[in-house]
Order: structure tokens, then sequence, then C-alpha cells
């Protein structure tokens, strides 16, 4: 099979990768940039474990095909902070026990983040709306909403540009 | 001063920071260089005799490094001693769709994927069995499912526990019927996946999804024909588990297999299809129960039948149905009982350990017969249950021990807190509420494979940067065992958390602990880690009493120091302590280890090493919910839980803990099953298989009710599993409280409510036309 | 999944040159989350993936002379945020319906419309028409608590997952399809079809075919239009039954009325006689009830799915009162 030669944003940073046509972009992040924070764990488009934002809107990379994406700008959990430091989201997971096995915290993160860039003032039930993409067979839910309003505390008391992009994530650059 | 420092506070995951960067690692995120691709070859039929496997065609196909069939692991194995029946790849015949043929590593997934279609196997399909009432029929040997298992009983129990007659000749009130449970599986996030590394010295590292690395690295030293100490297990990061990988699962297996052949590292991943086939879940069960009250609401006697679809084979089988008969009891005071168990055969997958193991189906038929009963008796429900509590400490009439009882304080704070009293049977016609209560091991009294051995052993090292190292072979799963490990290691030796490093579940570096199920970590584990610490506190008290110049037994260590308890001006601190006991003996390490105590261990009859644990949790929980009465869908608002944990060691994990069970039980209770069909399941995925979304789960309220064990490690119990079972009665009771009939199988789906409220117009108009009087007179 | 050519045509006229005209030979891209499940499951296994994503002219909700034309690359979260779908709110309804807010934002219009059967038999390999390998018929005696009660006297027993499909076709609307020889159009009810063969589709469109535009007429300010869903869960799933219904109350009585269920045929169900009970009426709870009633009165339900007649039944009542009480 013939590879296609692909240009991705990834995480505030361009990369050129050679894909076959067939690979899905949740293993072109995973496989071939190494970024295995965004999971597998449905194959149907069910769970979110592999959401990732492209171009600032939470979709699916296990049914998304990597060639379908080029030239995209797609930010993944390892994205949202710079390395060593948290996003207010991941603080607030952190924290409040939104992460307990851990395997769907970076689709919820993601899907989070994408609710608070577009609400920064969800009630309860548009957080259940935003966060229905997204299955967490640990929690019952009920820590991750604490999570998220624990992270929405954390984030108004950041300046807003620091944490809001995934680009500034990366440094002065 | 408050009695601890760092146990009962809400403190997050040590590896919280792990899973919130991505950074963690899980075991298909791993890759090493040179690895290859396994994929496993499944029957398509569901009961056949195998007649020829030709493997020559795969074994071209460039790219191809190892096929593997069952000649390359001939040894039989199973979790449990007397259920040796399992194969990595079969040689004979398959017993289930998806069962194991073959397996190939390769080096990419796509070659792996083509190879398979290029192995031949010759099928002669044989008549297959699904339904577990009409196997245990089948009387031609030729068709049994193990030749060695008549009419296809896995195993059956009977038990008889104090004077059932007379108890039933007392009772002024019996009922009994019969209930339904359907299949449900674990459906943990994480599908999982085994990377088997071949080491250059023969030796195999296997890093797996697991939660039981010592059963996983005995199987594989069984099957691979390896010393145990030239296997070594390391558990990574663990995507959630609810007991589907609390045995050998046969990717497992087939990794290490393919591994040794190639002499290549070799990584498998199930598909979630796959997942849903390896199963391992709770079992389709057939329950009949019968029970006696008096008119004051004392029961009397309880007569249970339990019949469980075990699948094609054994697993856990046997401890599930035990569990079902021995765990009927240490809940309320029960003076006389009867059970028979069969575990039956059946050509489908196996099933298994899935959280609340064996306990949650027949509480659910216990529950709910009670609910019938206190309508009978003309009691509310909750008073019925007041009226059969237990006095701890107690032995059950089958011996069980109880130790600790939070059970009455349970009931009265969610009757409290959910405003029963205002909303039983007053609430609209359509909205109800509901109660139940459950409970459940801390651990099992006795082990899978029965020794006198420590259960658990916990070693700690403190070396010249007075840095802690706790070696532990318990598996953190996401249940956060290895925080509370941390926690009880830092109270005892009062010092920080983060000075702790804990090392867990790598069977070269840790000692033996036997796993994450049954409840045990907390429990067991912990009262390691407290005699592990104990131990080094010693050894530091002593040298520090030294230099203090006063005895041991009057220091105290906390907030990063020791110090005399009534001079706490005269410190050394932790650094000071360690430097000290280095100098004065060298070495500064401590052991700890835990078997349940002799008392705990339970009888002596047939079946009486299940259900024996050194101390019991309690749940009750009330459900609110609505029903449509014109569509039949049922809306879950509001569940209140209280849990009766012993002590929370750590109140956040504690609630996620006891959150996540009624969650679970939630989607067993009203959209869960597995649906099977000739064998094959129709719907092996996330999106047909129903778990619960943020949209459906209720809105959980968790009460935390502490009970302070007299064994528990500083008094606390099991948190993981012992609310399971009380969340679906619960709902059940509340259905009925909505709209007046009562849904005995399991889902409670729109399709069931309907019809009963059908059927129930039918009669209240058929009473009508027979009467002549006026329906609606209330239920 | 099986290995593909990949094709990212930049004009319609290079994707329909890319187009075989046998069906499974090449899939049509969109939105991706229906046609890659199915190819991971090698339930399609096509040789060429023509991706419609860079042509244009496919996206976006235009104003025309008669209505609305909504392109076929439009996504379920872009229809659902346009202030001119807001007089429809039996399809933003359906809209809101197509669970998850993930598979909004990349699910389109067309992709709605074309997607496959969520059948367990078909998804299983059995087939759109279910058979074993004897070819008999695997519905009626298996587990067909899900399927048609409706439409259903065989071989086809699935049933449509079009969302879109029972709102739009209540609405009035039509499509447009551009082949090798020019476009055509046809209104959206005559776009989905009941197969008779294996091999053949639930829907109009021929294999070297692409779904192009909707388009939705102008609303009357009389227009009152409502869908009702019944679900087992409320996310992630497809619903058991739902109803759309569209009509025009004039001084308080009801005319030109279409109602159209869904997921329990094979195609959107026009209850025709149903709307027909209501020309010239007032809508009572009474006649709405009638018209439920009177919607699912030839049902033929299959062994396990008698509870999807009153799931209907109450769907269309529902829905007709929901847009009697506002519904525009």
């Amino acid at each position: 099979m013939e590879k296609i030669l692909l240009k991705l944003c990834v995480n505030g940073e361009t990369c050129q990768v050679a894909v076959p046509p067939n690979k899905l972009l949740l293993d072109v992040l995973r496989e071939d940039l190494g970024l295995t924070g965004s999971k597998r764990g449905c194959d149907d488009s069910s769970c979110g474990c592999c959401a990732v934002l492209i171009d600032g809107t939470p979709m699916l990379s296990c049914v998304a095909l990597a060639a379908s994406y080029a030239g995209a700008e797609i930010t993944t959990v390892e994205g949202l902070a710079p390395p060593g430091e948290l996003h207010p989201v991941q603080e607030g997971f952190a924290v409040s026990g939104g992460a307990q096995c851990g395997y769907c915290t970076p689709g919820f993160l993601i899907a989070t983040k994408a609710l608070l860039d577009r609400n920064p003032q969800p009630t309860l039930e548009e957080i259940r709306e935003a966060l229905s993409s997204n299955l967490c067979r640990c929690t019952g839910y009920m820590q991750i909403y604490e999570s998220v309003r624990l992270a929405l505390e954390r984030w108004q008391q950041v300046p807003r540009t620091a944490a809001a992009s995934p680009t500034a994530a990366q440094g002065s650059q | 001063m408050a009695e601890f420092s760092i146990i009962g506070k809400p403190l997050p995951m040590t590896d919280a920071r792990a899973k919130v960067t991505g950074l963690g690692k899980y075991a298909d995120d791993l890759v090493v260089p040179g690895m290859l691709f396994g994929k496993i070859l499944h029957s398509p039929y569901p009961h056949a005799h195998i007649r020829r496997i030709d493997t020559t065609r795969a074994e071209a196909l460039p790219g191809v490094k190892a096929v593997a069939t069952g000649r390359d692991a001939p040894h039989p194995y199973g979790i449990l001693p007397i259920g040796h029946d399992e194969r990595v790849f079969q040689t004979d015949k398959v017993r289930y769709i998806g069962d194991n043929v073959a397996a190939v590593a390769a080096t990419s997934l796509e070659v792996a994927e083509q190879a398979l279609a290029l192995i031949d196997v010759e099928y002669e399909p044989l008549p297959a069995v699904f339904d577990p009432l009409a196997a245990m029929q089948v009387e031609n040997p030729e068709h049994w499912i193990h030749s060695n298992k008549p009419r296809n009983i896995e195993k059956e129990y009977h038990h008889v526990f104090g004077d059932v007659e007379q108890g039933f000749a007392e009772a002024e009130i019996i009922h009994a019927e019969r209930f339904y449970a359907g299949e449900v599986t674990h459906a943990a996030m994480e599908p999982h996946a085994t990377l088997a590394v071949w080491e250059p010295d023969g030796r195999l590292t296997v890093y797996s999804s697991t939660q039981v690395p010592y059963y996983l690295q005995r199987t594989l030293s069984n099957v691979c024909e390896m010393p145990m100490s030239h296997i070594r297990v390391v558990k990574p990061l663990v995507g959630g588990g609810f007991g589907g990988k609390s045995e050998v699962i046969p990717l497992e297996v087939a990794a290490a297999v393919l591994a040794k052949k190639a002499r290549r590292p070799v990584k498998i991943t199930y598909t979630r299809e796959e997942v849903f086939y390896a199963h391992r879940g709770r079992p389709i069960s057939y329950m009949d129960l019968k029970v006696g009250i008096t008119r004051e609401g004392r029961i009397t006697a309880v007569e249970a039948r339990m019949v469980q679809d075990g699948g094609a084979y054994c697993g856990y089988g046997p401890v599930t149905v035990l569990y079902s008969g021995n765990l009927l009891h240490a809940i309320y005071d029960i003076p006389a009982a009867r059970y028979d168990g069969y575990r039956v055969l059946t050509n489908k997958p196996a099933c298994g350990a899935m959280r609340g193991h064996g306990t949650v189906n027949m509480r659910f038929a216990f529950e709910c017969l009670l609910d019938v009963l206190a309508e009978k008796a003309g009691l509310d429900p909750v008073e019925l249950r007041r009226r059969n509590l237990l006095r701890a400490p107690c032995i059950t009439a089958n011996q069980l021990r109880v130790t600790s009882y939070g059970l009455p304080e349970c009931i009265e704070r969610v009757v409290e807190r959910s405003g029963w009293t205002a909303k039983r049977g007053k609430l609209p016609f359509g909205r109800g509420i509901g109660m139940a209560c459950s409970h459940y091991v801390s651990g099992a009294a006795n082990p899978i494979i029965r020794s006198n051995m420590p259960h658990t052993t916990v070693h700690i090292k403190v070396d010249r940067d007075a840095g802690i190292t706790v070696y532990t072979g318990a598996s953190e799963i996401g249940q956060g065992s290895d925080t509370i490990q941390v926690q009880i290691v830092a109270e005892v030796l009062g010092v920080r958390p983060e000075r702790i490093r804990l090392v867990a579940a790598d069977t070269e570096l840790t000692p033996v602990d036997l796993g994450s199920y049954s409840s045990r970590v907390t429990f067991m584990a912990g009262n390691a880690c407290l005699e592990a610490a104990r131990n080094l506190r010693a050894q530091l008290f002593d040298a520090v009493a030294k230099k203090l110049d006063c005895g041991p037994e009057v220091l105290e260590a906390r907030d990063e120091r020791i110090f005399p308890r009534h001079d706490r001006e005269r410190a050394l601190s932790f650094e000071e302590a360690v430097a000290a006991a280095l100098e004065a003996q060298g070495a500064l390490v401590a052991k700890g280890t835990y078997a349940p105590p002799e008392e705990a261990r339970g009888g002596t009859f047939k079946g009486a090493g299940v259900g024996p644990s050194p101390a019991y949790s309690y749940s009750a929980q009330t459900a609110e919910v609505s029903v449509d009465p014109e569509t039949g869908q049922l809306t879950v608002h509001r569940i209140v839980v209280a849990h009766d944990c012993g002590r929370a060691l750590n109140p956040l994990t504690v609630e996620g803990q006891v959150e996540g069970s009624v969650y679970m039980g939630f989607g067993q209770a009203v959209q869960e099953e597995m649906i099977w069909r000739n064998g094959r399941l129709m719907n092996p995925s996330l999106l047909e298989y129903r778990i619960p979304t943020t949209l459906e789960t209720p809105l959980i309220e968790s009460i935390i009710v502490e009970s302070h064990d007299p064994e528990g490690p500083f008094g606390a119990k099991e948190a993981g599993e012992g609310s399971l079972a009380a969340t679906l009665p619960a709902i059940a009771s509340a259905v009925y409280d909505a709209v007046g009939v009562r849904i005995h199988s399991l889902p409670i789906t729109p399709e069931k409510i309907l019809a009963a409220l059908q059927e129930k117009r039918r009669q209240a108009a058929s009473q009508t036309r027979n009467s002549g009087t006026h329906p609606g007179g209330g239920s | 999944m099986q290995a593909f050519e990949y094709a990212e045509p930049k004009t319609l006229k290079e994707a329909l040159g890319l187009l075989s005209s046998r069906w499974g030979e090449t899939e049509i891209l969109a939105g991706g989350t229906d046609l890659l499940s199915l190819m991971k499951n090698y339930v399609a296994t096509p040789r060429r993936v023509v991706n419609l994503k860079s042509i244009a002219e496919l996206r976006g909700v235009a104003e025309t002379s008669e209505g609305l034309r909504i392109g076929a690359l439009t996504t379920v979260q872009e229809l659902l945020e346009d202030r001119r779908l807001a007089r429809f709110p039996a399809l933003t309804a359906a809209a809101q319906g197509i669970t998850s807010p993930q598979i909004r934002n990349m699910g389109t219009i067309g992709g709605d419309l074309c997607q496959r059967p969520r059948c367990w038999y078909f998804r299983n390999g059995f087939g759109l028409l279910a058979r074993d390998a004897q070819g008999r018929a695997l519905v009626p005696e298996g587990d067909n608590r899900y399927h048609a009660i409706l439409g259903n006297d065989g071989p086809a027993y699935f049933v449509s997952a079009s969302s879109f499909g029972p709102p739009l076709i209540a609405l009035g609307a039509r499509v447009r399809i551009a082949g090798p020889n020019g476009t055509r159009e046809m209104p959206l009810s005559e776009f989905f079809v009941i197969p008779k063969n294996e091999g053949e589709r639930e829907i109009a469109l021929h294999p070297n075919e692409i779904l192009t535009d909707v388009f939705l007429p102008a609303a009357a300010s009389e227009l009152r239009n409502a869908t009702y869903e019944v679900r087992q869960r409320e996310f992630l799933d497809w619903p058991l039954a739902t109803a759309s219904v569209a009509l025009e109350l004039r001084e308080g009585t009801v005319r030109r009325a279409s109602i159209v269920l869904g997921h329990v045929a094979p195609i959107p169900w026009q209850a025709g006689a149903a709307a027909a009970l209501l020309d010239g009426k007032a809508l009572t709870e009474d006649l709405a009830d009638q018209a439920g009633e009177q919607a699912v009165a030839a049902a033929k339900p299959l062994s396990k799915n008698r509870y999807k007649v009153q799931l209907a039944r109450v769907a269309v009542k529902r829905a007709l009162l929901a847009a009697a009480q506002g519904g525009a």
C-alpha cells in the first residue's frame, strides 16, 4: 500500500509522517508520534477515550483517517500544558478523583477543555451533556463533575491566555 | 491533636499526575525494539471437533515470525486448582464461538491478520447447547462440553443450615418466586493487552493488564515449562478490571507462547469485540427463592436455588455459585437456610468474577422478595430490615464470623437523607422510591490455592537520604490501592506521603500478593503495610531512644519528626532518626505479612471455603425513579447510598469506589445485557452493550459509615464492591412504588415494564368484570 | 482494516470519476463515523475510499427561492447552530438526538441519510438481509427485539437508522443526486427503499452517485412540526422508535399533516392514513391518540418486538401534541 506524506500540526509542533491511507489518526498519534495519551477503547466511536481537539473541536481520532486531516491543528492530552505543568483541567481531575483507572481521562480532559473554552460557566446539565461522548466505567461520574467544577475554579485564577491556547502551552515561541 | 495526620485525608491518588498528563503507560502503550504483533485465531463454531489444523500457508507469508497452536502449549490451566480445563489453543475441540485455536506473530498487525486467514482449520460441528437449563438435560456423553462433566454440570452444592422445615413451619407469611438476571460484563475501558518480551538470557518478561500478576506468573511457568523465577510479570497502569482481569486471559498466555517461539517480543491487544468474547463476567442466573417470616417480620427460613450459566470453561465458576449461597448470610439474622447451587457449562464464553462476585444476582432476588414480604406483612420495607439485623460480633448459621456491622447506621442514614418516610408510597403515580441493602467480603479468608502462607507480604527499605521505598505485590487497577498503602506507611512512620516511593506488582522486585480481587487489598496489603511500617518504626525508635536517652515506648513519629510523647521539643528529624538507625544497625529494612486469622476461615462443610472473610462491609441505598407508564421508560434520578467501610482511610477514594459500584449496579439494573443467539454475541460493542453515560447515570450521594473493624488496618474494611448489589433491588423496589409492577427479571427494560403494566391492567379489568368492584383502590 | 487506495478529489466531477459502478468496490467518506466502524469490522472492504471533504460546494446551508439548500457535508453540529433551522424543531430535535456531541461534530447530514442499518446481524457479517449459510432468514427466528414492526414482510427486517430521514420527509424535503450522467432530484421519501435482494442497498443512490444536497421547502407561517423519540438509553444510542410530524394549523384545525415514523421499518415509515385522520380537525389529545393508533394499525410485530408498537404509537401522539403546542 502506497504511503501518503502527511503534514500535521500536533500540540503546536509541525510534523511530517508517511502513513498508509488506512491508518487511523489515533494510530498515527500513538505509533508514529509517540503520543500514547490518547487511548483506544471501543473501536466504534462510542467511548471517547481517543478524543482530540481538531482545530479546536473535540473529535474521535479512532474513526478518523489520518489522511483526512492533513494540515489540521491537533491537540492531544499531552499538549494541554507545557511539560511538567498541569492545565487547570488536569489539576481538577487529579485532585478531585476524576481519574480512577485513568484510561478514559485523556478523553474527558479534552472534552472538558472544549466545553470550558466555549462556556466558562457551565451548569451541571451542560457539563453532563458535554461529557456524554465519553464513557467512564470507574467513577459513576460524580467525581468527574466535581473535577470539572474545580478545574473551572482554578482556570478562573490563571490568566486566560496562558491556559487557553495549545500553542501558548508549548512555550514562548 | 487529631488522632491521625495522614489517615482519613482525601489525598489525590499517587499516580494521578501520570494519568492526567497522558504520560502514564498502560500495557498497550508499551513498545520495544523488534516487537512483533500477535493476533489470535478464534473458533467460528460454538461446539466442534477440530479435525485438522494446517499452518503452512500462514508460516510462508512474508513477515510472519511464529505461528503457535496447541502443540506449542499442551498444559492445561485454570484459575482454580479444581478447574484446570483450559488450554491456550484448542487441539481436539472448540467449545464456544471465539474459542482460541492458533495465533500468529508478525512484523505488523496487517500481516498478522492476513496470516490468520491462511490457517486452515477443519471443524466437525457438534450439537451445541446455550441455555443452562437445557444443558443440564443433555444425556449423550458425546455431546457434553467436557467429557468429565456429566450433564454439563461443572459443580453443584447442596447446603442446609439450621432446621429449614421447622423454620417454614413457624413462618406465618411465606413467599416464593423465580428471578432471572441476564448476563453482564465488566467493560473496563482498557481492552486487555499483553507484551511478552523474550530476554537474551532465556527469561521472559511479561507486561500485562492484569489484576493477578502472581497467578499469571504461576500459569505461565506451567504452560511455558519455565521456572517461575525465569518469568517476570510486570503490571503497568491498568485501565480498570472489575474482575475481568482477575484470572489468566488467553491473550496473556498466547503472547508468552509466541514470544518464546519467535524469540522476539510480542504484543497482543484485544479488539473491543475480543474483549467481549473473552468475557468472564456475571453469568445468566435463574433463581428460585422462598422466604418465610413471622407476622412481626422476623425471617424464619430461606430456601434458594441458583442455576448459573457458566459458559464453556470452569474459570471461577464454583466460587461464583458458592458466593451466591454462602453470602445469603452475614447480612440479616437468618436462622435456617437451604441452598442448592448449580454451575452449568454451555457453549458460550466462560463467565467469571465480576464486581460483587456471586452475590449481586442473588441479593437482587432476596431484597426484591423482602419488598414483597414487607407489603404482605403490612410493614415498611425499612422496618422489615430493622427487625432482622444481626447483633455483631456473631457467627452466622453457615459459620461466617461478623466482627463489625454498620448496617443499622447505613439504613438510618439513607432513610434520613433520602426523605424516605415522606416519599415511600406517597409520591404521585409514575414516581417512586425504593430501598435495599447489600454486603461484601473484605478479602477472601481462604486463598485460591490452599496454603498457610501469607496472602500478602510487604517490604520496606530506607536508605541514607531517608527516602522510603515500599515493595508491594498488590495490584493498583484504578481503585487507589497504591495510595492507601502509601498513606498507611506514612501515618505509621509520621512522614509526608511524598517521602514514600511505592514499587508495586513486579514479580521480580515485589513479594507475593494474591491480587486485586474479592476486595482484599486495603484489608490485607494494608495490614501487611501496617505491620511492615511498625517494624521499621520500632527500629527507628530503638535508635532514637538511645540518642534521646529514653525508652522507645514513649516515642511518637509524626510530622517528619520522632519525639517523646510528653516532651515534643526534644525531637529528631526523620532524616536524623534514619541516620541514627543506620549507624546503629546497618541496613534499615522491614517486612510485614498478612493472613486472615484461623477463626475467620469458616466451616468445614464442602464449599465452606468461599464466603469467609476477616470482615464484611455493608451498604444501604434508596433509589428514586420515574416511570413513563405509556412507554415503560425508566429514569433513575437519585441514589442515596451509605457504605460501612470500617474506616475511610481516604474518603475521596472510598466515595469514588462506592459511587462506581452504584454506577455499575445501575447499569446492570436498567440497561446492560449481553444478548446471545446460538452462541453468538449480538452486541459485542460499546455502542450496543449499553454502559451508562453521564446522561442516564443518576446523581449519587454517598455517605460514609465507619464501624471500626477490630482487625482492619486502622479499622478499615472494603469499599469497592459492597455497594453494587443493593442498587438493583432498590431500583426494582422504586419501580413498584412508582407504577405498581414488580419486575423480577434483569435488566428492567421499557419492554418488561410495559408488559407488566399491560398484564396488571388486564388483571384489574378481569377482576372488575368478575367482582363488579371499582378498580384503582391503590396497589 | 483492509488496505485501500485513498482519493481526495477537489471537485464533484473528479469525485464521480473515482466511483465504481458496483457496490462495495468504492466507498464515499464524509464524517467517517459509520464507514470506519464498518471497515474496521470488515463489513465494508472497499478498494478505494473517496473522501469528499475538499469539495467545498457540498458544504453549508444556503437560502434559495424555495427554501433552504443544505449541502450533504454539513455537519450535524452546524445544523444545530444554524438559526435558519429554528423554524424546524422536528429537524433540530432529531439532530440533538444524534449522539454524541463528538459524533455531531464529525457526522454529516448526507452521512446520516446514507448510513448503514444498525441491525446486529448485518454488523455481525450476515448481510443486509441477514441470512445464514443455507439462505435462511435469521431475524424472524432470532433475536429481533430492535427490528422492524412495519414494512417487514421480508426479506428485509432491519430498521432504517437515519435520524434526519423522518423529519425531512415530514417537512417535504427533496434531495439532489449527482451521477456520471448529470444530476437527478427526488423527494426524500423516494430515496429510501426496501431492498429485495442481497447486494441491493436501502437507499436509491447508485454506487457511482453522490448525494449532494437536501432541499427543505420554506416554512409556511402556519407550519407546526416536531419529533419525538423513545429511547432506552439517553445517549450513545439509536432510538427505539421515533415520530416526526409536520402540519399546518389554520384557525385551530389541522391541514396538510404528515407523519413519519423512524426506527420501526426498513425505511422512514409514512403514516398516511393517520395523517389523513387529522385533516380539518382540531388537534386534541384524543385525536392525537387516535392518530397514534392508526399509525401502527398495520404493524406486524416479530416474535420479540411487540413493545415497539406501543412505543411508536406513543411517539406519534406526543409528537403531534408537541407540534400543536408550539413546535415551530
